[in-house]
């Protein structure tokens, strides 16, 4: 009894994406959800050396930083949790010290963006240092958060019931997300998330479609919307094959 | 995963899934109850409100003749298959 799922993109970017599932339940969308920001792997920073340091900031607040900074995350079978790779930064002021002035032993694993600002150094300040980048999931600290701005909301059908009174006073009429109009998606940024734009002078009801999420992904750079996703469903795959074999003995 | 048996009986069973949280817990859960040979589901996530204790505890009572182990078993294949079917489509579109 395999279920019936349909996937549609609504936007699709390489970080950002809207994309709509029909047919699946609320708690498997929210465990989607959830495994997206905390059980999907990423790279960070977990370890810095520091050999000179003569900024105006300590060693811990820079390494606090420089953990925050996006890193690419391999594919998946090329790295495991626990495996590590180094990143060396030698910044000479006056100037700005950037994610981009690292230099990664790994082409695999490199700063995601490279204007990252770390640090702002004066005439004769001096940071140089070598990082450790760990492999470890959102759920242990923030800088392992692959997926920054996950949410889903129901998708909601439009329909126009009638006119409105002709004397009545012309409210706005707020709706954020994607509606569905006669089987066509609009994302209610194309009227102004305000349903009097896009239908004047009409009284219209909304209604929650049952089991259809419009999921909003938007990931750090970590890897794409897509990778982002994958990892999540197999992340939950794998958990229940595990259990599977568990209760099998 | 480690599993422990808390209580178990012909139709109902508990059983402490070890370093999961609602993640899983709540799609498990929500599988469990999606078949009709279980009577009910639910899981706890700190049992007790006990000092540390935070491993989720899983309870399944299923009906006669039906070995909760079994639901249990049939409820994380139904996951697995929610998950690739979830996939499946999600690279078709």
């Amino acid at each position: 009894m395999a279920p019936a799922y349909d996937v549609e993109f609504v936007e699709r970017e390489e970080r950002k994406a809207r994309f709509l599932v029909r047919g699946v339940t609320p708690a498997f969308a929210n465990g989607i959800r959830r495994a997206m920001v905390a059980d999907v792997p990423t790279m960070a920073i977990d370890e810095v050396r520091f050999i000179e340091n003569s900024s105006v900031m300590f060693d811990e607040q820079i390494a606090l930083r420089m953990g925050l900074i996006p890193l690419t995350t391999p594919p998946e079978g090329e790295f495991v949790e626990g495996d590590t790779v180094t990143l060396a930064i030698d910044v000479e002021g006056p100037g700005t010290a950037y994610s981009g002035d690292f230099v990664s032993s790994d082409e695999l694993v490199k700063p995601a963006d490279l204007n990252v600002p770390i640090i702002d150094l004066k005439d004769g300040q001096r940071l140089e240092a070598e990082a450790d980048a760990a492999m470890d999931r959102g759920k242990s600290h923030a800088r392992h958060q692959g997926g920054v701005a996950v949410g889903y909301r129901h998708l909601q059908r439009v329909e126009v019931v009638g006119d409105r009174d002709q004397f009545e006073d012309e409210e706005p009429h707020i709706v954020r997300g994607v509606i569905e109009d006669d089987g066509e998606l609009v994302p209610t940024s194309e009227f102004d998330h305000d349903l009097t734009v896009r239908y004047p002078g009409k009284e219209v009801r909304i209604e929650d479609v049952p089991n259809a999420f419009v999921f909003h992904v938007e990931t750090d750079g970590s890897f794409s919307v897509e990778e982002l996703v994958t990892r999540a469903i197999d992340s939950l795959e794998q958990r229940a094959r595990e259990l599977e074999d568990a209760v099998q003995l | 995963m480690e599993l422990r048996v808390t209580e178990s009986s012909e139709n109902e069973l508990s059983i402490e899934i070890g370093g999961e949280d609602h993640t899983f817990m709540n799609v498990l859960k929500g599988a469990l109850l999606e078949h009709d040979d279980v009577s009910a589901a639910t899981y706890d996530m700190n049992p007790e409100q006990s000092g540390g204790q935070t491993d989720p505890i899983l309870t399944v009572k299923t009906i006669d003749g039906v070995d909760p182990l079994d639901a249990l078993e049939a409820g994380a294949a139904t996951v697995r298959e929610k998950t690739s079917a979830l996939r499946e489509a999600f690279e078709a579109a």
